[in-house]
């Protein structure tokens, strides 16, 4: 029998028993929409991270001193992370490709007689760079999402070099409010201020920014500050050795777990880190990249996406023994009709064929219903578990796919049985 | 041209059905032998359970003989497999049933047009309702293509089924009590037209109980406790 035919053959069957084929897709729809709300969480934790951890980038990792709980303090475990370390890095493994360093600093910035109080952040060279690809600021009036470069972050001057860097060269950047706060409204490039009892002079002024993100912009105002080369605030502002935070860029993001395990076996050879009695390092540093984050987010996701991967399950299989049930009796009712087709010719396969597309038209169709309920589920899904859900555009043909696998595998049964049926006892059923 | 030297449409020889019924085992036929010629009318008797639906069966495929051998269009046919069976069933043989035996949800054309269905690739969808509205025209009901089963009365649905069972041009029309279900007038005239489809040149075989039906038959057979003789009409009739 033609394709045309047989689907014919099998819509009217089914609609000849609506609501039996309704009730019976029951199962597949919500086992269909479970699939697509739990597929949605998945996807909402990832585009959550990647929206909000988009500063850090597929081939960095973050790198900073283990903080631990210690007489009721939140304090800074082993050895401080230097700016050695950091340095030593780049040429110790050749997957570094660049280490960004960071401090921060209350200080106490005077010209003349304007003083004001900042922090002092000491930063690599290279560090602008994350600063400008971090999408977290943007020069004020700035088109959003348009990109920018280094030199649109500065409305005067310049910013310290990486010699300078080495050199711990006594050159600071000043932000735009900053400079205004010190100089009121005079060129400060050239000019030498106070930093604490440090001398600093003055290389480039920052343009005015605003954060990206628009809750932000009252919290902090990224205008206040300035900014010297690492090796300066170390060495002129701290009595001991600060801790820096890293971010270290890896040549090749496909080999970023290689990256950190030799970064981190380079961290507890310096370190003198030792191992506890299973074996495990006390490291007194972490490491963090965009995996991490990930799997921070998933794991939230993850429960709620295992009850529902779980009722989807059973709805699945339920749903498709209600669909063999439902077949079964349809056979049985069908007896006659079987024998009248063998009869007039119908081979094995074509009565397998009917009765299996028949199946697949129901279980198809509790699909579709399924997806659109997903879909609708979605927000409910995100709220119950208290964060983002997404619909997975793959997650519809893979749902569709399902119900009609149901369909196939358990109608097969009832159709192959349908086959078999002795034509003459068909024939002779009432 | 006499019958003898006509191809014979069907022939068995010792054809032998028997059952294994709680360890008993029961012959429903014992070596049959039967020659049909085309264009013969043979009617079939016998009382209930003498073996005569067993016999009908066999000769239209729908069961296995467990010895003897059945020629159809001088193929023997114990050795085919079950779809090699189907398709031959549906190519060579037409069906009439007592009961009608028209699938519900189907109009009166797509009930003719199932065996056309069957096909593979043969007969397109317009091929399909030509053909059967040329069969329906036969037997007087092409005004009613798309009518349901359930809309017709108990004779236009024996003459839809008569149709199914023309629209093959199959080498034997089998009718197994075609108006055991019919009131009389109605039996006498679907009777009518199997006579006429006899007379165009259609091979017919029917089992039936009434002397009527046995009336218009060119040769009579009996069945007896399995065993199958030919008769004449007026051994039958007393």
């Amino acid at each position: 029998m033609s394709l045309t035919d047989l689907l014919r053959t099998a819509l009217r069957s089914v609609s000849a028993n609506k609501l039996r084929a309704a009730l019976t897709m029951l199962g597949v729809i919500i086992g269909v929409a479970s699939v697509i709300a739990m597929l949605a969480l998945g996807n909402g934790a990832r585009a959550a991270v990647n929206a909000t951890f988009q500063s850090l980038g597929a081939n960095q990792i973050q790198i900073g001193q283990r903080f631990a709980m210690e007489d009721g303090k939140f304090q800074p475990t082993g050895k401080t992370l230097t700016v050695t370390d950091g340095l030593d890095m780049l040429s110790a493994i050749p997957l570094v490709e660049r280490v960004e360093m960071s401090v921060s600093k209350a200080v106490k910035a005077r010209f003349g007689k304007n003083t004001v109080e900042i922090s002092a952040i000491g930063m690599t060279a290279d560090a602008i760079e994350g600063l400008v690809s971090s999408g977290d600021i943007q020069p004020v009036g700035w088109e959003s999402g348009v990109p920018f470069s280094t030199e649109d972050l500065f409305s005067d001057g310049r910013f310290f070099s990486t010699d300078e860097v080495y050199a711990g060269a006594p050159v600071c950047v000043l932000g735009h409010q900053t400079a205004l706060d010190l100089f009121s409204g005079d060129n400060p490039i050239g000019e030498t201020i106070w930093v604490d009892r440090t001398r600093c002079t003055v290389v480039g002024v920052i343009t005015e920014l605003e954060s990206t993100d628009v809750q932000e912009r009252y919290r902090s105002d990224p205008n206040e500050g300035l900014l010297m080369p690492i090796s300066a605030v170390i060495q002129t502002l701290y009595e001991d050795e600060p801790s820096v935070y890293m971010v270290v860029h890896v040549t090749d993001a496909n080999r970023i777990d290689e990256a950190r395990e030799q970064i981190a076996n380079y961290l507890r050879e310096r370190h003198q880190i030792e191992q506890d009695a299973d074996g495990n390092y006390l490291d007194d540093f972490d490491m963090l990249t965009r995996n991490d984050i990930l799997g921070q987010q998933q794991e939230a996701a993850r429960t709620f996406s295992l009850l529902l991967a779980a009722m989807a399950t059973v709805s699945l299989v339920v749903g498709g023994i209600g669909i063999m049930n439902v077949m079964l009796v349809s056979v049985t009712e069908r007896t006659r009709e079987i024998g009248v087709r063998l009869a007039v010719g119908a081979k094995q396969k074509d009565i397998v064929s009917q009765f299996l597309l028949e199946s697949i038209l129901i279980s198809a169709s509790g699909g579709l219903a399924g997806i659109v309920l997903g879909i609708l589920a979605i927000p409910l899904a995100a709220a119950l578990n208290q964060g983002v859900a997404l619909l997975y555009p793959g997650s519809i043909p893979l749902a569709f796919g399902v119900a009609v696998l149901i369909g196939i595998v358990f109608g097969l049964y009832p159709a192959i049985r349908a086959s078999q049926l002795d034509p003459i006892e068909a024939l002779r059923y009432e | 041209m006499s019958d003898a030297t006509k191809e014979a449409v069907l022939r068995t020889e010792k054809l032998t059905r028997a059952y294994s019924m709680g360890g008993n085992i029961v012959t429903a036929l014992r070596e049959a032998d039967l020659t049909v010629h085309a264009g013969e009318f043979i009617a079939l008797m016998g009382a209930s359970g003498s073996g005569k639906s067993t016999l009908l069966n066999l000769i239209g495929l729908l069961d296995r003989a467990t010895a003897g051998e059945y020629w159809l269009e001088g193929k023997p046919v114990s050795s085919l497999r079950r779809d090699e069976l189907a398709d031959l069933r549906g190519k060579r043989i037409g069906f009439i049933f007592q009961n009608f035996n028209l699938l519900p949800r189907l109009s009166a054309w797509e009930n003719v047009a199932l065996p056309l269905a069957y096909r593979q690739g043969e007969f397109r969808g317009q091929d399909q309702l030509d053909r059967a509205r040329e069969a329906l025209a036969r037997v007087q009901l092409d005004h009613r293509l798309d009518h349901n089963p359930t809309e017709l009365s108990g004779g236009e649905r024996q003459r839809v089924a008569i149709a199914r069972a023309l629209v093959t041009q199959p080498a034997v029309i089998l009718a197994d009590e075609p108006t055991g279900n019919l009131d009389s007038k109605t039996g006498i005239e679907i009777m009518r037209l199997l006579k006429e489809l006899n007379e165009e040149g259609r091979t017919i075989i029917v089992v039936t109980h009434d002397m009527n039906v046995a009336r218009h038959a060119s040769r009579i057979y009996q069945m007896r406790d399995g065993v199958l003789k030919e008769s004449e009409f007026a051994d039958v009739a007393h």
